[in-house]
C-alpha cells in the first residue's frame, strides 16, 4: 500500500557527494539544499592531511556560513536575486546547510548554489566587516528570552559537550576568526564526501543528477578520509541542576530537561529511540493529557507550553516547559506527574492514539516543501532516511514506549533553567 | 545582461468556487489534489473597536475550551488525535482595522492515511460543534472557563513585552496611528478584562455570530457540491448580516514624530513607520510593492545593501507593507550609538528611490522577488487563503496570474510617483536604561 504517494531518487556521484530528488510535479515551486555534516559543536578536529589537532573558536560554523556568499566578485545574494531566487542559508548544531527556493530559475540556482557553496573566498577586510553583523546577531539572541532559556538548560545538562555553547558562539569569541582558520575549517568539512544535495519539487530526477554531474566533473578532487572530529568526554550526569538569571520579561519562563545517557548510535536505532521519547513525552504531555489539562486550569501554563526531544548521536534531551506565573511550582507538578505515570504506567489506548497523530502529522509536514527538505537534511546527518518515519512509527509498540519511561526520566538526570523577569 | 526568467503561468490550481449558503455565510471552495490535506478556514469579521476588541478576542479561546459533544479542551484535543492528528485552531487576526476571528481544521486525506473517508465528516463535525455549540450554563459560557481564558489572555497580552522584535514594530504603529483603530491590538487591552463574565460575553458572542459577516473556505480533494450541501446543513442557523465598514482611517502626517522607551536590553530596536497613501486595491498598489521591496524586501535590498552589508550596522533591516492599511514599516537592530547613523542612511535610500535612483538590478530582483513569491504561495494551503481573504477584505477580485502580470506591467517610472506619497510619520527606538 502506497500510504505516502512520494517517491525519493538517489545518485552518488565519485568524489563521494550524494544526491536526492523527491519529485513534486504540481508545485511551482522548486527547494534545493547543500548542506555539509559541519555545525557547532564540531569545535576541535584534525586537519586532513596535516595531522594537526586543531581546537577553533566557538561559533566559527555559522561564521564561516556566511562569509560563503562572498565571491570574488561580490555578494552571491545578488546573483540568486537577479534570478528571482530567493536563498538563504542556516548552521545548528551537527550541519551547515545552502538552501534556495525559486519557482523560474531552477537550472541557473542549482549551478548558482553548487559554484558558491564549492568556493571559499576570504579576505581580511570583509572578515572583519562581518563580525559587525554577526555581534548584531548575537545581541539579538541575547534579548531573546527562549533562546536563553534553552542555552542555559544546555550548559546545566552539560559539562563539557560543545551542545552547551551558542551555535553562534560569543561577541569575544567571533573577536578570534581569522582567514587562516576559516580555510581549515572549510577544506576539512566542506569535502564532497562529507555533503548532501537534496532538491524537492518541479523536477525531473535525471536532469538534476545531470546537471550536478555536470558539474563536479571538472573538479578534480582528492578523496578524503573519515575527518577526525573530537569530542570531550562528557559524562552520563548532569553539570548543573538549575540555571536562574533575570532579563526584561513580563513573566517568569520556565524549561526543565532530562538528559539522555543512552547515547553512542545513530541510524535507524536512533530514529526509534526518537520516535518512543516524543511519543511517550505526547502521552504524558500532550494536549490530550490529563496532566496538560490539569496545569491550564491552575493557571500554571497555557497553550504556549510545548516539549520536545533532540537526539543526537553523541547526546540527547528532551525540554518541557514554556511561561508560568510560577516556575518552582510548575517544576514541582511536572516531577509529581511524571512520578505518578512512572507508578500507575502508560494507557495502550492513549499510545495507540496519538501514534496515530505523529502518523497525520508527518504527512501533514509533506504540504510543505521547506518541511520535507529541511527535515530530510537534519535526519540525514544522523544517517536516517526521513521517509522510513511512517515504517517505524507503526512498529514501535506500547511495551517499548513504557520501558522507556522508567529508563529516560530519571530524576537524577534533570535539569531546570528559568528566565525571571527583572525588579 | 538582464534574462527575464518569466515564462507562462501555468494553472495554479487556486481559484475558489463562491456559493452563499442560505444564511448568507459565503463558502468558497476549491477542489485540487495538490495537498496531502483538506483544509477548511472560518473568518468571521467585525470592524477593530476600543468597546468590542477584547471581548471578540476572548470567543476564539472561550470557544476552543469546550462544545456540547466535546465538553473540554481534552476531548477535543483526544477527538483530534483520533482523525489522525487533524490540527485544528482559532485565534485573532487584525488586518487594517478589521479584527477577524478565525478558526481553521487541517485533516489528512484519508487516502494517505489508509484510513476510512470519515475523517472530513468527524471533523466538520468537531468544527461545527466548537464554533456553534459551546458548553454553557444558565445563560451564559461556562464561567469558569471564561475566567481562566481572561487570565490566560492577559499573560498572551502581557508577554509582547518579551518579544523585542515584535514589541518595538507594534509600539511604532500603536504611536503613529493614537487616535486610530489601528492602534488597538489585535488581543485587545488588559483593562478591559475585569468587565467581561460569562453572560455578558455569550450575549455578544449570540450578536457576532448572528450579525458578522462570514466566510468559508475549502480546499483540498473534496467534492465542491457535497461540501456546500453539508455546511448548508452543519451552518443553517438564523442570521441576520449587517455590513461593516470598508472604509479605512487615511490621515496625512502633521509633522514626524520621535518616540523613545527605555528597557533593560542589549540591542537597540529601531522602528520607523509610514504612511503611503496607498492601499491594497488602489492603482498603484503594485507600484508601492516594488517601492517596498526595493527598500528593504530581501537581500537585494537597498537597506540589505547599505545597513547590513556596507556599514555593517545591522544583522537584520527590512521594510514591510501593512497593505489593509496603507502603512509601510521600517525595522532593524543595532548598536544604542548607532542610532542617527542608521535613520540617516534609511532615510537616504528613501530619497534616493523618490528622485529616481534606482538600479535595473534594484528594480528587476524586486519584481522577479515578489512574482517569485506569489508563486510559491501557490503552493501553501493558508497562503492561498490569506491572499484571497485579502481580496474580499479590499473588494479585490484578482488570480495569482493576475497579480503577477499587474506586477510585471510597473515601471520605474510607477515607483517614483508612488514613493513621492511615502511620508515618515513615527521613529520608535528601544533604548537601553
Amino acid at each position: 500500500m502506497d500510504l505516502i504517494g512520494e517517491n525519493l531518487f538517489y545518485r552518488k556521484f565519485d568524489n563521494g557527494l550524494k544526491a536526492y530528488v523527491l519529485p513534486k510535479k504540481n508545485y511551482n515551486k522548486v527547494y534545493a539544499v547543500y548542506s555539509t555534516r559541519y555545525g557547532s559543536i564540531d569545535s576541535e578536529f584534525v586537519v586532513p592531511g596535516t595531522g594537526e589537532r586543531l581546537k577553533v573558536p566557538e561559533g566559527i560554523a555559522h561564521f564561516l556560513e556566511h562569509k560563503m556568499f562572498e565571491m570574488s566578485y561580490g555578494n552571491v545574494f545578488d546573483k540568486f536575486a537577479e534570478l528571482g531566487t530567493s536563498s538563504n542559508a542556516y548552521t545548528n548544531y551537527t550541519n551547515t546547510t545552502y538552501l534556495f527556493s525559486t519557482t523560474t530559475a531552477f537550472e541557473e540556482s542549482m549551478r548558482l548554489l553548487l559554484e558558491f557553496v564549492e568556493t571559499p573566498y576570504f579576505t581580511e577586510e570583509s572578515v572583519e566587516k562581518e563580525k559587525g553583523i554577526i555581534t548584531q546577531e548575537l545581541r539579538m539572541y541575547e534579548d531573546d528570552p527562549e533562546w536563553q532559556v534553552l542555552l542555559n538548560l544546555l550548559k546545566a545538562l552539560y559539562h563539557r559537550h560543545p551542545v552547551r555553547d551558542d551555535i553562534g558562539g560569543t561577541v569575544e569569541s567571533i573577536q578570534k576568526i581569522d582567514v587562516d582558520t576559516l580555510y581549515k575549517c572549510y577544506n576539512t568539512f566542506y569535502h564532497p564526501s562529507n555533503m548532501v544535495i537534496f532538491v524537492a519539487g518541479a523536477v525531473e530526477p535525471e536532469k538534476v543528477f545531470d546537471l550536478i554531474m555536470e558539474h563536479e566533473k571538472n573538479k578534480d578532487l582528492a578523496p578524503q578520509d573519515e575527518i577526525m572530529r573530537i569530542y570531550p568526554e562528557e559524562p552520563d550526569t548532569i553539570c548543573k541542576p538549575k540555571i536562574d538569571v533575570k532579563l526584561s520579561v513580563s513573566q517568569p519562563i520556565f524549561l526543565m530537561g532530562f538528559k539522555d545517557a543512552d547515547v553512542g548510535y545513530d541510524g535507524v536505532e536512533l530514529l526509534k529511540k526518537e520516535i518512543t521519547v516524543s511519543l511517550l513525552l505526547e502521552v504524558i504531555f500532550g494536549r490530550s493529557s490529563v496532566v496538560y489539562e490539569r496545569l491550564y486550569e491552575e493557571g500554571l501554563i497555557d497553550d504556549r507550553f510545548g516539549f520536545s526531544y533532540e537526539g543526537q548521536k553523541d547526546y540527547g534531551f528532551c525540554t518541557i516547559g514554556g511561561e508560568t506565573r510560577d516556575p518552582v511550582k510548575l517544576r514541582e507538578e511536572l516531577i509529581k506527574s511524571i512520578s505518578e505515570v512512572k507508578e500507575k504506567g502508560l494507557s495502550r489506548e492513549d499510545f495507540e492514539r496519538v501514534k496515530k497523530k505523529y502518523l497525520g502529522d508527518f504527512i501533514q509536514g509533506l504540504n510543505s516543501l521547506d518541511f520535507i527538505a529541511n527535515s530530510f537534511i537534519s535526519y540525514y546527518h544522523k544517517n536516517i532516511n526521513i521517509f522510513d518515519y511512517p515504517r517505524f512509527l507503526k512498529q514501535i509498540t506500547f511495551e517499548e514506549v513504557s520501558r522507556r519511561l522508567y529508563d529516560f526520566f530519571d530524576f537524577n538526570r534533570m535539569a531546570s533553567s528559568t528566565v525571571y523577569p527583572k525588579e | 545582461m538582464m534574462r527575464i526568467y518569466i515564462e507562462e503561468v501555468g494553472s495554479l490550481n487556486n481559484l475558489f468556487t463562491r456559493k452563499t449558503l442560505d444564511n448568507g455565510i459565503n463558502l468558497y471552495t476549491c477542489s485540487t489534489d495538490k495537498f496531502k490535506t483538506i483544509t477548511i478556514c472560518a473568518f468571521i469579521h467585525q470592524n477593530l473597536e476600543k468597546d468590542t476588541a477584547t471581548k471578540t478576542a476572548l470567543l476564539p479561546f472561550v470557544l476552543k475550551r469546550g462544545s456540547c459533544g466535546f465538553p473540554s479542551s481534552r476531548l477535543i484535543n483526544r477527538h483530534l488525535e483520533e482523525l489522525y492528528g487533524a490540527d485544528f485552531g482559532g485565534d485573532i487576526i487584525k488586518k487594517g482595522e478589521r479584527q477577524i476571528i478565525q478558526f481553521f481544521i487541517e485533516m489528512v486525506n484519508p487516502r494517505h492515511a489508509g484510513a476510512e473517508d470519515k475523517i472530513l465528516d468527524e471533523g466538520l463535525k468537531l468544527f461545527k460543534d466548537v464554533v456553534l455549540n459551546p458548553v454553557t450554563e444558565g445563560s451564559g459560557f461556562r464561567e469558569v472557563y471564561v475566567e481562566q481564558e481572561k487570565d490566560v489572555l492577559r499573560r498572551n497580552i502581557e508577554s509582547l513585552f518579551n518579544d523585542k522584535f515584535n514589541y518595538a514594530i507594534e509600539r511604532c504603529f500603536q504611536e503613529m496611528c493614537k487616535d486610530e483603530p489601528f492602534s488597538i491590538y489585535k488581543y485587545g487591552s488588559v483593562s478591559d478584562l475585569p468587565e467581561i463574565d460569562g453572560e455578558n460575553l455569550y450575549g455578544y458572542y449570540k450578536t457576532v455570530m448572528s450579525s458578522s459577516p462570514m466566510d468559508i473556505f475549502v480546499l483540498g480533494e473534496v467534492d465542491e457540491e457535497q461540501i456546500c450541501e453539508k455546511f448548508n446543513r452543519l451552518f443553517s442557523f438564523e442570521r441576520q448580516e449587517k455590513k461593516i465598514s470598508t472604509s479605512i482611517v487615511i490621515k496625512d502626517v502633521e509633522r514626524e514624530r520621535f518616540v523613545e522607551e527605555k528597557q533593560d536590553v542589549n540591542q537597540g530596536k529601531l522602528s520607523m513607520g509610514f504612511r503611503t497613501g496607498t492601499r491594497y486595491g488602489d492603482e498603484d498598489f503594485y507600484a508601492l510593492m516594488v517601492f517596498n521591496s526595493i527598500l528593504g524586501g530581501g537581500p537585494h535590498s537597498k537597506l540589505f545593501q547599505n545597513v547590513r552589508e556596507k556599514e555593517s550596522l545591522a544583522y537584520y533591516a527590512f521594510s514591510r507593507l501593512e497593505k489593509n492599511k496603507g502603512l509601510m514599516l521600517v525595522s532593524c537592530g543595532i548598536d544604542f550609538n548607532k542610532l542617527g547613523k542608521t535613520i540617516d542612511i534609511i532615510k537616504k535610500q528613501i530619497k534616493d528611490i523618490k528622485e529616481g535612483r534606482i538600479s535595473d538590478y534594484e528594480f528587476e530582483s524586486s519584481r522577479k522577488s515578489l512574482i517569485n513569491s506569489y508563486r510559491e504561495a501557490a503552493d501553501s494551503p493558508p497562503m492561498i487563503i490569506s491572499l484571497y481573504l485579502d481580496g474580499i477584505i479590499n473588494g479585490v477580485e484578482e488570480s495569482i496570474e493576475e497579480i503577477i502580470a499587474k506586477i510585471q506591467r510597473v515601471t520605474k517610472e510607477d515607483v517614483v510617483r508612488v514613493a513621492g506619497k511615502v511620508t515618515l510619520d513615527t521613529v520608535y527606538f528601544l533604548n537601553k536604561k
